[in-house]
């Protein structure tokens, strides 16, 4: 597994390099000392796993998680001591080790890791990335001091907030550091519907669907949302369905 | 500019005490000048002879007079009282002077009284005995009267400096407490001791010496921030040991990010200082001047005494505008400790000057008893090992240098 460690110090990185030294399915394919190095090095060599310091100067670890474009590699937190980030963590399935690292927890990290998919691995070089995002493939949201790495199939329902996009999930709706627009180009529309200019459905959270005003129609999501789709949209849902 | 003035904190509360003191001064003389008023007619009247004819308004008024007088004589003093010093004297010097000044109140009080009942509303005569006999009567019985007044005075004040004393030991003695516990929890912040320890476990197999020293290194400064907490002052000498062997662990971790420079003027290492004082600055300074910067930068503390005051700075590159969720908390306690400690002389201010670096500044006063008695207590029983204590710390001083 291609892996690149990013840590602001040099000695926390040799100590990771250290402890994974053992472990034969572990590749370190590079370091970064901060999120714009990081940024670099994840575009030149497509890592697969990314352990990451949350406190570096500059963007911090979340704050680089968020620039980045999705499929995110898999990532392992590492902090010394914060309480906002292990609070964060509380919220999702997000991995994260205290520092020192402990051997043991390490290992318990590294076997919990999902496995590649045989088709996709051997991580995609940034150009042969595929354009679309896979239902299982996560996109990195934030609030305040919640974050969630959130597959896209759990998402009912994206609203455009001018350059950012609210996500409805679960019982939450935190916003994503990205337009509408750029999500659109990038979800399947096999699973994700253009209802109007401010909104996109997952297909599959539709719950019932009624004539609306006008020949458009009236999208009613599982989890009590209301959509609704002018005559225009309407017209390409029908034929989208109909197939 | 987010400046923490050290004698700045409880200015509303001065302004609301002192509202309440006026009200319950106003209340007092009222009460009091009142009651002897009412006392005043109830005896006139029971003991008025009927053959004296007087209309009762004339009764009144004479009788009014003399509280009258007693309250603006009283009301008058009041300001000299505090003009003159006496709230601050022993009663050895006190009660002499509350007897010469009440036998003055009084003669005044006494005079004005028969030059304005029998001068101006031209009252008759009616006693039997000589006017010098009545108004020297008359003359003793205001003395008590005053002497009461001034009882009553010094009584409440009394009282009130004694709260008062009681509240800011009370103050002091909390504060040191909370120092005590954020020694314990995070006055040496846990970010950095596992970030150290982390930066350690490396270091054993590149390092072996060096590990070997920053874990004595580490020691230090748990040993001397769970022991500090208790005590009121430290010679600077032993805060400065602390911050110095902090500043080379964060060294460990930051390496050629983060540079030092020490200006340790003569004759401030044996200056007493609160514990965690300068600990706390270069804490900040590297939490809001280095950490954040991927370059880093340098941290400068100079030291020197002048004018009987111990002048502390830090100096991290930065800005206060930034503030990076900064939520001025340690500095504003720092601040309250130090006013406490050592008056309204002592201050800590922060600032930004030249705009980009950013200069936390401390100021403390000390007289030669207070030094020489801390340098007194510092001695064996001091929190570090203190074989060459002056000698060592400069020449550490020179190293960084």
């Amino acid at each position: 597994m291609k892996t690149l460690l990013i840590d602001d110090e040099r000695l926390a990185r040799n100590e990771l390099r250290r402890l994974l030294a053992k472990r034969s399915d572990i590749t370190i394919v590079g370091e970064a000392a901060n999120a714009d190095e990081a940024r670099v090095r994840i575009a030149e060599l497509g890592p697969e796993l990314l352990f990451l310091d949350i406190q570096m100067p500059g963007d911090d670890g979340f704050a680089l998680l968020e620039s980045l474009e999705s499929p995110l590699p898999q990532v392992i937190f590492t902090t010394a001591y914060d309480e906002f980030a292990v609070k964060a963590f509380e919220f999702n399935a997000l991995d994260y080790l205290m520092k020192p690292v402990d051997p043991v927890r390490l290992t318990a990290a590294l076997d919990k890791l999902q496995r590649q998919p045989e088709h996709s691995s051997g991580a995609p070089a940034p150009a042969e990335r595929p354009s679309r995002l896979a239902p299982d493939d996560k996109v990195f949201v934030r609030e305040g001091e919640r974050c969630w790495f959130v597959e896209l199939k759990s998402i009912r329902l994206m609203e455009s907030e001018g350059n950012y996009t609210r996500v409805h999930f679960g019982d939450v709706q935190p916003q994503l550091f990205r337009s509408l627009n750029a999500m659109e180009e990038r979800l399947d529309p096999r699973s994700f519907f253009r209802a109007n200019r401010r909104q996109i459905i997952n297909l599959a959270w539709i719950d019932r669907i009624e004539p609306w005003f006008s020949g458009g129609l009236l999208v009613y999501l599982k989890g009590g949302l209301k959509v609704e789709l002018s005559r225009r949209q309407a017209q390409a849902f029908r034929e989208q369905m109909s197939l | 500019m987010d400046s923490v003035s050290a004698n700045s904190v409880p200015v509303a509360e001065i302004g609301l005490r002192q509202q309440a003191k006026e009200r319950l001064y106003v209340i007092c003389q009222m009460g009091g000048w009142g009651f002897w008023f009412v006392l005043g007619v109830v005896i006139s009247l029971l003991f008025s002879k009927s053959e004296d004819h007087r209309d009762p308004v004339s009764v009144v008024t004479v009788v009014m007079v003399m509280p009258t007088l007693g309250l603006l004589l009283t009301h008058y003093t009041r300001p000299l009282i505090s003009r003159w010093g006496w709230k601050q004297l022993g009663w050895r010097l006190l009660v002499p002077r509350v007897l010469a000044s009440s036998g003055v109140l009084s003669f005044l009080w006494s005079l004005l009284q028969y030059g304005i009942i029998y001068g101006v509303m031209r009252m008759p005569w009616t006693a039997k005995v000589s006017p010098l006999v009545v108004f020297t009567l008359t003359w003793i019985q205001g003395t008590t009267l005053f002497v009461g007044w001034f009882c009553v005075y010094f009584f409440y004040h009394l009282f009130d400096r004694y709260n008062r004393s009681e509240i800011e030991r009370l103050w002091l003695a909390s504060s040191v407490k909370e120092a005590e516990l954020r020694a314990l929890k995070s006055q040496i912040n846990p970010h950095f001791i596992f970030n150290s320890l982390n930066s350690l476990r490396a270091l054993i197999d590149e390092n072996p010496d060096r590990a070997r020293q920053a874990v004595t290194q580490l020691a230090n400064i748990l040993r001397y921030s769970l022991q500090s907490g208790q005590l009121e002052t430290v010679p600077f000498e032993d805060e400065l040991q602390t911050v110095n062997d902090y500043l080379a662990l964060e060294q460990v971790r930051h390496e050629e990010r983060l540079r030092v420079r020490l200006e340790i003027g003569p004759g401030t290492l044996g200056l007493p200082i609160p514990p965690m004082l300068l600990q706390t600055l270069v804490e900040n300074a590297v939490k809001y001047g280095i950490a954040p910067r991927p370059d880093g930068g340098e941290i400068a503390i100079t030291a020197r005494c002048e004018h009987d005051e111990l002048h502390l700075q830090v100096t991290n590159p930065g800005s206060l505008a930034a503030g990076g969720g900064s939520t001025g908390v340690g500095l504003r306690n720092a601040a309250e400790r130090l006013r406490l400690l050592f008056g309204a002389r002592a201050t800590l201010d922060l600032r930004e000057d030249p705009p980009g670096r950013v200069i936390a500044e401390v100021l403390v006063p000390f007289d030669q008893e207070s030094e020489a008695a801390v340098r007194d207590s510092a001695g064996p029983g001091s929190l570090h090992d203190s074989g060459g204590k002056v000698g060592r710390t400069e020449e550490k001083a020179a190293l960084y240098a």
